[in-house]
């Protein structure tokens, strides 16, 4: 008998207050955004981390655009045999995702044979696909980022947030249509690698040490964090909030003020990003600093600047070291196989990219839509910059054409709808991860390796929803070695302060907004994720153990549990549950 | 008439397996094939078929065993069993056969330069390990065993092994009878082992034909054999005999010769034996020559028994004791190039 949770809690009509779905504005490919319908129940759904506030009635359109549109559609392109990419419904302001699958058989063999023949070539030329890929989504950038939106018409600036989507949109396109191959090259290399016998825990490594633009935002980060400690900024850093550090600089004067001037020009370069991803409703660096203020502060509590020279280079010997081991285990016929795989995947290296388009895609594309839609709540006089983000595309639309005016009504629906946003934002810790029914396996590449839907994860959601008692849970094995210590089960990273010095972090999965915390904690729990996800990496880094694709780690553990977190064998052991909290 | 005893050196391969037994008629022709073997003698089927006549046990084991059928249980099966035993082991020996065992064994030890040799005794049916019925480790091997008197009276116990509750149990259920299954007995120079082990030219478990790999432990290979102890695992690559893989394992029984006993018996490993790494590189190379060599001479994966003489020097081959056609699930025919989307067909899309 197949595990089945229920969906009733989600099922109605409503997206936020005073909005009804007409399905007239945002193309799809195969399935589009909904609701949940009872028949839903017969799939899968698993509860989506990128967005652990929710999403404004304005972010929904990553849903429409990203994943009902640009994965299904690269799904298709190049096909992914038994899947056409991935669909969502809401749970509120929560997004759960599933696969779609292609059932018939003899369209799954017709689709495998047209992979066989698009997957070599793509694999084999991804240096010079992406860079036309980079070249574009940067010169639109450049685009957009040049034009003076003060300077424009409320229509113009409704024309502007309409190529702005078209450039969101394509950007996501691009995304699907690189991540889906390489990511179906990498993890049938991950899976022959533990075939073969070699140490899950070493297989990242293969792939480590070349640089990244994310990297390279760390090294500036570092040089300015030397450069603070070399002005005797300490003090300032340690006795504020992050909020707070850049009023304080500025008030404290002096070397502080030069600093700031050297802070605001690294801003200019490496301030066009957002702190989580995929998320109009965040803002830049540029517009709040406090998230790179906060990472200053975390690292000047390292006794000694970070060397970027020395890890680069110990991370590519580590990576020559790990693969002249992994060879040595495999006869000269595996060798040649291994050989094949790795080649493959350096030439089209998805750990890199993972990283790499983050920078270009993730965390900077929806910027422009926000700025329009900030430009556009200025012009139509909004109560606050942001409450055009609570406004549906149809409505923002109308709004600025002048077909409809920014009223009472539309204001009160802003408020509602904050309060809506709020009330789901509350209801997230409680949310089941996953809903539907259990399948045996995924097999959609994105599910198993960036939400860590393997059958570890699967068969935990299985026995916890059985009711059987958990006392040790198993994921991704994704960095080494064994800690212990209580457990912090954070929900988001505005609850970061809430961890002590050699605490355990257990959490959904973690962004690059969580990095600061990798300093202090005594290992890394995530439900989601695999061998690449942010924490994995981090947690390398830092030397911190981390277990990935745990499952139902935030359910199962308890604030307050002690727990043994064993990163080699991708171990979670409950040593000791805290009173009255339930298993 | 065909002769009681064959010397390994002496029977025609041909004829080895139907003279010898299976154990011992593989060994014999091993040796035409140039692989190195421990010196020493079968106690022919021919011998265990004119005892058999002399005693009259047909009619002893027709008795006992005629009324079983398949479904007998273990109790009843015993009782009957036993019953054949004792007389296989219990009549007179014939004063011919006995002074023939005898004069071979003496021969064996002046073979050896040795007085009162100290052999292997070991059990070797026809049919024993036929394709389609194992009864590996069904019959009885004595290790060890020195002097006319002992040896003699470890043959009979061989003998009589035939009709031990387990072989007459898995007899009854393969529809095999007795009769077609005679027993010969190899009486082999026991090897001073320093260690002994089992090399298959196959991976046993995954069925991988490009690797061998080999488990071993001190002492004799009884402790392996039988599974007394965790052994120390090595594989290597066939292709170009690189080890890939060592692991040493915690061994806490040994197979030793007990002087006073005069036997090799199973013990505790001296401690400072347990956790120490039992080949180096160049061992583990003669033991993977010894066994591709007895796969080349058969054309298909085997497991073969070997053991390390105390006194080999390096350079020098292992000396096998045993050889057989391994019996392990369909060898998998592994990709041999990258091919980006048929592994994900089979790790990512396959399920």
């Amino acid at each position: 008998m197949a595990t089945v949770i229920p969906v009733d809690e989600f099922i109605n009509d409503e997206w936020y207050p005073g909005f009804k779905p007409g399905y007239t504005h945002a193309p799809w490919y195969i399935d589009p955004v909904q609701t949940f319908r009872k028949e839903d129940e017969e799939n899968f759904w698993f509860l989506d981390f990128h967005w652990p506030r929710g999403l404004t009635p304005m972010g929904l359109i990553w849903n429409e655009d990203g994943y009902n549109w640009s994965s299904q559609l690269a799904a298709e392109q190049m096909p992914l045999p038994p899947g056409r990419g991935i669909t969502c419904r809401l749970g509120g302001t929560h997004t759960y995702g599933s696969p779609l699958p292609v059932t018939d058989v003899r369209e799954i063999g017709q689709r495998a044979r047209r992979l066989e023949r698009m997957l070599p070539p793509f694999l084999q030329n991804f240096d010079e696909i992406w860079g036309h890929m980079r070249e574009e989504v940067n010169e639109s950038w450049d685009y957009f980022h040049g034009v003076d939106l003060s300077a424009l018409s409320l229509a113009d600036l409704r024309e502007n947030l309409i190529q702005a989507r078209q450039y969101h949109k394509r950007a996501f396109e691009i995304h699907f249509q690189v991540m889906y191959p390489l990511l179906a090259n990498y993890v049938g290399f991950y899976s022959m690698c533990t075939e073969l016998g070699l140490d899950p825990g070493q297989i990242g490594k293969f792939l480590q040490g070349y640089d990244t633009k994310i990297m390279e935002t760390d090294r500036e980060l570092w040089k300015l964090t030397s450069a603070a400690r070399r002005a005797g900024l300490e003090q300032v850093f340690a006795a504020h909030e992050p909020d707070g550090i850049r009023a304080a600089l500025a008030a404290h004067g002096g070397a502080a003020s030069t600093w700031l001037t050297q802070f605001d020009d690294f801003l200019q370069v490496y301030g066009w990003r957002t702190e989580g991803s995929c998320d109009v409703a965040l803002p830049s660096w540029i517009e709040d600093p406090t998230p790179a203020l906060g990472t200053i502060k975390t690292f000047l509590l390292k006794d000694t600047d970070h060397d970027f020279e020395a890890a680069r280079n110990a991370a590519a010997e580590e990576r020559e070291a790990a693969v002249d081991a992994a060879r040595s285990t495999l006869t000269l016929e595996e060798q040649k196989l291994f050989d094949g795989g790795l080649a493959s995947c350096r030439a089209a290296n998805f750990p890199w990219w993972q990283d790499d388009h983050n920078y270009y895609i993730d965390l900077r594309i929806a910027l422009p839509m926000r700025w329009a839609c900030q430009g556009i709540a200025d012009r139509i006089g909004a109560d606050h910059q942001d409450d055009t983000l609570y406004l549906f595309w149809e409505e923002i639309m109308d709004v600025s054409a002048g077909r409809r005016p920014y009223d009472a009504g539309l204001r009160s629906l802003v408020e509602q709808r904050k309060q809506y946003f709020d009330y789901w934002l509350k209801r997230r810790p409680t949310l089941p991860k996953v809903v539907g029914t259990i399948p045996e396996s995924v097999n959609d590449p994105i599910l198993i390796e960036i939400f860590g839907l393997n059958s570890h994860f699967l068969r935990a959601v299985e026995a916890a929803s059985s009711g059987s008692q958990v006392k040790t849970l198993t994921g991704v094995p994704a960095s080494k070695g064994t800690g212990r210590g209580i457990a912090r089960v954070l929900h988001n990273a505005d609850e970061l302060h809430r961890l002590s010095p050699g605490e355990v972090l257990v959490c959904e999965s973690t962004s690059p907004n969580w990095t600061p915390a990798f300093a202090k904690i005594a290992a890394c729990v995530c439900d989601g994720g695999g061998t690449l996800s942010h924490a994995a990496i981090v947690g390398r880094e830092y030397g911190v153990p981390t277990v990935t694709a745990v499952g139902l780690a935030t359910m199962v553990i308890s604030d307050g549990d002690e727990v043994e977190v064993d990163g080699t064998a991708g171990r979670v052991t409950v040593l000791k549950q805290i009173p009255n909290a339930q298993g | 008439m065909p002769p009681a005893i064959a010397w390994m050196d002496e029977v025609a391969p041909e004829q080895a397996v139907s003279v010898c037994g299976a154990k011992m008629g593989r060994l014999a022709e091993l040796l035409r094939a140039g692989v190195s073997l421990p010196r020493g003698f079968t106690v022919t089927v021919e011998a265990f078929r004119r005892h058999w006549d002399q005693a009259g046990l047909d009619e002893v084991a027709d008795a006992a065993l005629g009324g079983l059928g398949a479904e007998a249980g273990p109790a009843e099966i015993e009782a009957a069993a036993g019953a054949v035993r004792a007389e296989l082991a219990g009549r007179d020996l014939g004063a011919d056969l006995a002074a023939l065992i005898g004069d071979a064994y003496e021969e064996l030890s002046s073979r050896c330069f040795e007085i009162n040799v100290p052999t292997a005794v070991r059990s070797s049916a026809i049919g024993e390990d036929s394709g389609t019925a194992s009864f590996a480790g069904i019959f009885d091997t004595y290790l060890g065993v020195s002097g006319q008197d002992r040896v003699l009276d470890a043959v009979r116990q061989c003998w009589a092994s035939l009709f031990n509750t387990r072989a007459v149990a898995y007899r009854l259920r393969a529809g095999t009878h007795h009769r077609d299954m005679p027993m010969a007995v190899g009486v082999v120079e026991l090897i001073h082992a320093r260690a002994s082990g089992v090399a298959f030219s196959v991976h046993p478990v995954t069925g991988k034909t490009d690797r061998v790999v080999i488990e071993t432990s001190w002492g004799w290979g009884e402790a392996v054999v039988q599974g007394l102890v965790t052994p120390d695992h090595v594989e290597v690559g066939k292709a170009d005999g690189r080890v890939l893989k060592y692991q040493v394992a915690d061994k806490t029984v040994v197979s030793a010769f007990d002087y006073a006993v005069g036997r090799v018996v199973e013990t505790e490993m001296p401690a400072r034996l347990v956790s120490r790494r039992v080949l180096d590189e160049e061992q583990i190379a003669a033991i993977t020559d010894a066994v591709l060599a007895v796969e080349r001479h058969y054309g298909y994966p085997v497991d073969v028994e070997w053991v390390l003489d105390r006194h080999r020097r390096e350079g020098e081959p292992v000396c096998v004791v045993q050889a057989r056609p391994v019996t392990v699930t369909a060898p998998q025919t592994a990709p041999t190039e990258w091919n980006p989307a048929a592994m994900a067909a089979k790790y990512v899309f396959g399920r």
